[in-house]
């Protein structure tokens, strides 16, 4: 999987746990300081991001990921 | 002043009386601090505008909400920041781009869980520094202020507080909780009420200095658990006591000895955290608290009543043996029964019952209600001799509890002089209780806890203008003697002078050094001897012996020359055989002092309060006893003659059961000639004078042994 896939389905999974609309939400974008997720929320990001990629993530680092750049990169090294 | 605390100063003042503020972090979801801070401040009624930021929210309770603080068009004076710790950063950095001067941080995940948190608040300080911010925080409960012209509530406590004239700063914002619901049950008003947390731009010295010129503020309250800069607080604490008057009063806590453990003298080991703290607020006229409940007596003693000029007091109750237990409590705390004017006492007499007591402490007996009382109050107050009253109620069958207590509000409005009052017992007398808390009479549930207040009250005025040092200048110190020596041994990695090397360190600044001399042969010595004078005392001196008498290195009263002969070869004989692989210098021999009083001087380093200097009563047992006193350098004369005084035995000293008066002037110099040195020579890490032998009145003393350790770069 190319990573501008693996971002488009990020930012997928992003704007449906977030519920916003995928073309507010920009690479860069921080999950708390920009995109306004509190903690409940950055638990079902990742629990998403499983769900969505098939992979299982070390919760502690994955809560460590900030913005949406990140979390692209974080998740390809696992595929 | 340095640059930085003129700007806290400058932006402090936009923290309690900011026209906007911006909420950096709000959320809709009840029970959150991010919302729970918001709802305070609508709740609070405040005097500005409010600009909740939020990335998400559109509006929330009922206020436009923006996406970033640099979206608002207007001047933001404040920023409070409730976003998680690892995105603090970011929002400060637009606060900054903003313009924003002034922030309080509540978030926690700071230097407080270390590691990353460590890096956080690194990067938080950095940033407000870029922008010449300030902030309080973070890791705090937030602040209050309730002056009427701001009524700011920027904090997640429950509830706003009375406004009131005491500021309260605190380092734990749990304890703010406690605090904050202990008075309100009490009626106790605030006028600034600050967490300051992990302190980590604005401290405990920039907010007493901030309180200092706040004019709604007439007491200051602080919980400390750590003492980060102890000299700048001694320096704010005697600024502000000084220049304002202001009391301040401390609750310290962890008073533990940890850090006196691995001492190598006498002075390391009895100069623990906590006695070098009692020490530095007792010289900075702090008054610490040993607990909340003590530390609100005295602050409302100081809040709602004028000090009493004197400590004569008037006693008035009406039962017998709470007026014997305020008396007893009272002449033991220091003050003193008012002898009433013969005026007083016919009033009395006229007025009350023939089986009342008229004189000091007056017992309207019994059965007395609110008119015996007013008889009692008004001729107390009228009284020249009396300059406080106080009021015992303990509740009887008869007793109109609520009258009473309105007509002790009603009468002491009329005079200028405190009254202070204790209904005894508690359910009872509550209703009287929140008459007197509501009308600002001081109320205490036990007449102890009201003595102990009123006398700390008077006291402090009493002293208040003592705690400005006047340090004395010696014209007879050679600092550079001195300086070379302990230069010269940390050159040579040398941890511990010798006690001839010390005399020579101790007599450069004018310390009372015998007369002695090195001798390394039995010749010399006998030669040295004959010099100086019989009796005589010899000691090995050896860079390697610390503790010469266990090593039987010391032979004292030695009579003529041929004692001094057979002491010097004992001397080598025993040092050989105890302590073989020591490196001799030689063998010190000094006059013989065999009368006076032995005391001990020291001095040790904290890593806070720098130069800790130590008086006690000297020997071997200094340890066991423990009777010892302790002050910050510089030791003025003040602060001496207070040592001497402060310990239990200074009575020794005074002249007890028939001695001699000993020569305390002498000690008081040595003492502040110490001082000197502990200031000049930073390289001294701990020092023992003992014993400081001291001689009748006017005679002088003498220095009988001292050792020195120096801060080498091992150390």
């Amino acid at each position: 999987m190319e990573k501008s896939d693996v971002q488009k389905q990020v930012i997928s999974v992003v704007a449906k746990v977030l519920k916003m609309d995928a073309s507010e939400i920009s690479p860069d974008a921080n999950f708390i300081f920009d995109l306004g997720a509190d903690s409940m929320q950055s638990l079902e990001l990742i629990a998403g991001f499983e769900e969505e990629f098939n992979i299982e993530m070390d919760e502690d680092k994955a809560l460590a990921v900030q913005t949406v750049s990140d979390a692209v990169e974080f998740i390809y090294n696992y595929l | 002043m340095t640059l930085k605390s003129e700007i806290h100063k400058k932006n402090l003042e936009k923290i309690f009386y900011p026209d906007s503020v911006a909420i950096i972090g709000a959320n809709k979801v009840r029970g959150t601090v991010p919302h729970d801070i918001l709802a305070n401040i609508l709740k609070a009624d405040f005097n500005g505008i409010v600009f909740p930021v939020s990335p998400r929210e559109k509006f929330i309770s009922g206020i436009k909400s923006y996406q970033y603080v640099v979206d608002i068009n207007d001047p933001v004076d404040l920023a409070i920041l409730v976003f998680p710790s690892s995105v603090c950063h970011m929002a400060l950095e637009q606060c900054g781009q903003k313009g924003i001067k002034s922030a309080i941080i509540i978030s926690a995940g700071f230097k407080e869980v270390g590691g990353e948190g460590i890096e956080r608040e690194k990067q938080i300080k950095a940033i407000a520094d870029k922008y010449d911010m300030s902030f309080i925080g973070p890791n705090c409960l937030g602040v209050i202020n309730t002056d009427p012209s701001s009524r700011i509530n920027a904090s997640f406590a429950r509830k706003m507080p009375e406004e009131g004239t005491i500021g309260f700063l605190s380092q734990s914002g749990a304890l703010c909780t406690a605090v904050l619901d202990y008075a309100q049950a009490k009626h106790i008003g605030f006028s600034k009420f600050i967490s300051f947390g992990n302190k980590a731009d604005i401290s405990e010295i920039d907010l007493l200095y901030y309180l200092k010129d706040d004019p709604k503020t007439k007491v200051i309250l602080m919980y400390l658990e750590e003492v980060s800069d102890g000299i700048a607080l001694m320096k704010a604490a005697q600024d502000v006591i000084s220049t304002s008057g202001k009391p301040i009063l401390i609750l310290k806590s962890g008073r533990t000895s940890e850090g006196a453990s691995a001492a190598a003298s006498h002075t390391g080991s009895l100069a623990g955290s906590d006695e070098i703290c009692d020490a530095a607020f007792k010289q900075s006229g702090i008054i610490r608290c040993s607990n909340i409940e003590e530390m609100f007596n005295i602050a409302i003693a100081f809040a709602y009543q004028p000090p009493p000029k004197t400590n004569n007091i008037a006693i008035i109750t009406n039962a017998g043996g709470p007026g014997v237990l305020t008396t007893d409590a009272a002449i033991h705390d220091g003050l003193k029964l008012a002898a009433f004017s013969e005026e007083t006492t016919a009033i009395l007499k006229k007025n009350l019952p023939k089986t009342a007591n008229i004189k000091n402490p007056v017992d309207v007996i019994g059965d007395a209600r609110a008119d015996r009382y007013n008889i009692a109050l008004t001729s107390a107050f009228n009284d020249p001799a009396v300059d406080a009253v106080f009021v015992i109620l303990t509740p009887q069958s008869m007793t109109d509890i609520d009258l009473i207590a309105r007509e002790i509000a009603k009468v002491s409005s009329h005079y200028k002089k405190p009254v202070y009052t204790s209904f005894m017992g508690a359910a009872d007398v509550q209703e009287g209780i929140d008459v007197l808390q509501r009308n600002k009479i001081p109320h205490y549930s036990l007449p102890e806890s009201m003595s102990k207040a009123v006398a700390t009250v008077y006291k402090f005025n009493q002293q208040k203008h003592d705690i400005v040092k006047k340090e004395r200048i010696f014209n007879d110190l050679k600092p550079e003697i001195a300086k070379e020596i302990l230069n010269n041994a940390i050159a040579k990695n040398i941890g511990y002078l010798t006690e001839e090397t010390a005399l020579k360190v101790l007599g450069a600044y004018g310390l009372p050094v015998l007369e002695s001399y090195l001798a390394n042969t039995p010749d010399k010595a006998v030669q040295y001897a004959e010099k100086i004078g019989f009796p005589v005392v010899m000691k090995v001196m050896s860079e390697d012996i610390v503790h010469k008498f266990d090593v039987g290195g010391v032979v004292l009263n030695i009579q003529n020359n041929d004692d001094a002969r057979t002491a010097y070869e004992t001397i080598l004989k025993n040092v050989q055989t105890k302590q073989p692989g020591a490196k001799l210098k030689g063998v010190l021999v000094t006059k013989m002092i065999s009368s006076g009083e032995e005391v001990i001087l020291g001095l040790k380093r904290d890593p806070s309060f720098n130069s800790v200097i130590m008086f006690g009563l000297g020997g071997i047992f200094v340890e066991i006893f423990k009777d010892v006193s302790f002050r910050i350098a510089p030791v003025d004369e003040i602060s001496a003659t207070s040592m001497i005084n402060e310990i239990k035995s200074s009575a020794i000293l005074k002249g007890a059961r028939g001695k001699a008066v000993s020569d305390i002037q002498s000690i008081v110099e040595s003492i502040m000639r110490l001082s000197k040195l502990a200031t000049d020579c930073p390289q001294i890490k701990e020092l023992d004078i003992n014993p400081l032998i001291v001689l009748e009145e006017g005679k002088g003393c003498y220095i009988a042994d001292a050792k020195i350790m120096v801060l080498t770069n091992s150390k």
